[in-house]
């Protein structure tokens, strides 16, 4: 205990000698290095500041969209309105499977978009932390591989219905089933619209995630 | 003694961080390869799916052909289109394993990858969409599934699925495995 306390005495006596001379980091010196460091760390975490909130917007954007997706997709249908003794013509989006995994599909992604909100603010808050946004990073690029395939399954699916296709024999039900056919391109716009904000969202993450 | 001690560990972590992130590009250029074979595989199966039934009327023959359907045509461009990229991006990935302080070229990367995933990803479940409506079909719309006739171009062309939905989990896991290199400067 006593040995330190002289050393301590040492060191406070020698810098105070040494004062004049300027050594590797001075007394003089260190303050003016540390606040050049300072208003570095500064303006580089206003820019990664700037990259958060612009990722909290494209966030709500792909949020706004990606339920507009699900929400048309689910609520397609249409009666047409004639019908035979039998049986009445009706389409909804349960008929095709297809539609049924690009609702599922979008709404999960609408799901984690809220979900990682608060992922978010806690980037803007904290703009040097790196483990939020790689989190962030990994999630969003799995969500783009489930995005874009409830987008591209659909888009096929709505394409067979507007052509049809010779050689299978399949009828393009949209001839008919006009309504239904444009609200459900109008799911699949909107889900790829997602999936490019989703896109835009990884590639601000990755470049905030650089220590310049 | 103790501020040449703490350099020298200083060092040491960051030989230990350089050594981390080497294996991570390491990691990427195998990722690269087996994208690659997968893309390229499911390119030529899909081109090669092609079945004529062993009976004929008198005024028509019944083929199948994966040109025959618009998403299979979409499926092998988009393949070979994403297999050429992976291919022209490997002179990348070893310059990362040389020099991993790049950077601006690793994000540069993440954003092309992004979107040959994109592009792979909906080329793939297009397919897939196709694949499925021809073995189960669907009554509601009044569309026969064309499988219970031509199995082999059916199993053919399911088969060519596998390697593209492989490549793209190869993709996934390299713009993520790139991010973590960024974040290990």
């Amino acid at each position: 205990m006593e040995k330190s306390e002289s050393t301590k005495i040492d060191v406070v006596e020698t810098n105070k000698e040494k004062k004049g001379k300027a050594p590797l980091l001075g007394t003089a010196a260190a303050p003016a290095i540390v606040a050049a460091v300072g208003h570095d760390g500064h303006a580089k975490g206003g820019a990664k500041r700037g990259i958060a909130i612009f990722d909290l917007i494209l966030r709500i954007a792909a949020f706004a969209s990606a339920l507009g997706a699900t929400v048309a997709m689910a609520t397609t249908e249409e009666t047409l309105p004639f019908f035979t003794q039998f049986f009445q013509f009706e389409a909804s989006y349960d008929d095709l499977p297809t539609f049924s995994f690009f609702v599922v599909g979008m709404g999960i992604v609408v799901a984690y978009l809220v979900l990682s909100v608060p992922f978010s603010i806690v980037c803007i808050v904290r703009s040097h932390a790196v483990v939020p946004r790689l989190l962030l990073i990994i999630f969003d690029t799995v969500i783009i591989a489930l995005a874009t395939g409830a987008a591209g399954s659909s888009a096929a699916i709505v394409y067979l219905a507007h052509n049809g296709n010779q050689d299978a024999n399949w009828l393009a039900i949209c001839q008919q089933f006009g309504d239904f056919c444009q609200r459900a391109s109008g799911a699949v716009v909107a889900a790829f619209v997602t999936v490019v904000l989703l896109i835009l969202m990884v590639v601000i993450s990755a470049s905030a995630l650089r220590r310049h | 003694m103790m501020k040449a001690v703490s350099v020298e560990s200083g060092e040491a972590s960051k030989a230990k961080g350089h050594g981390v992130n080497r294996g991570l590009s390491v990691f990427d250029l195998v990722l690269r390869i087996v994208a690659i074979v997968g893309t390229l595989a499911g390119a030529v199966a899909m081109g090669t799916a092609e079945q004529t039934l062993p009976f004929a009327t008198q005024l028509v023959q019944f083929s199948a052909q994966y040109d025959d359907f618009d998403s299979f045509k979409l499926f092998v461009i988009v393949n070979a289109i994403v297999c050429a990229y992976l291919a022209l991006t490997l002179p990348f990935s070893i310059f990362h394993i040389m020099r991993s302080r790049a950077g601006k070229s690793r994000i540069l990367l993440i954003f092309l990858d992004a979107i040959m995933l994109v592009l792979l990803t909906s080329g793939a479940s297009a397919a897939a969409a196709i694949v499925y409506l021809a073995h189960t079909g669907n009554t509601s719309a009044n569309w026969f599934s064309v499988c219970q006739q031509y199995t082999d171009f059916c199993q053919r062309s399911a088969g060519s699925l596998i390697g593209s939905f492989g490549a793209m989990v190869c993709l996934v896991l390299l713009i993520i495995f790139s991010a973590v290199a960024i974040s290990r400067r």
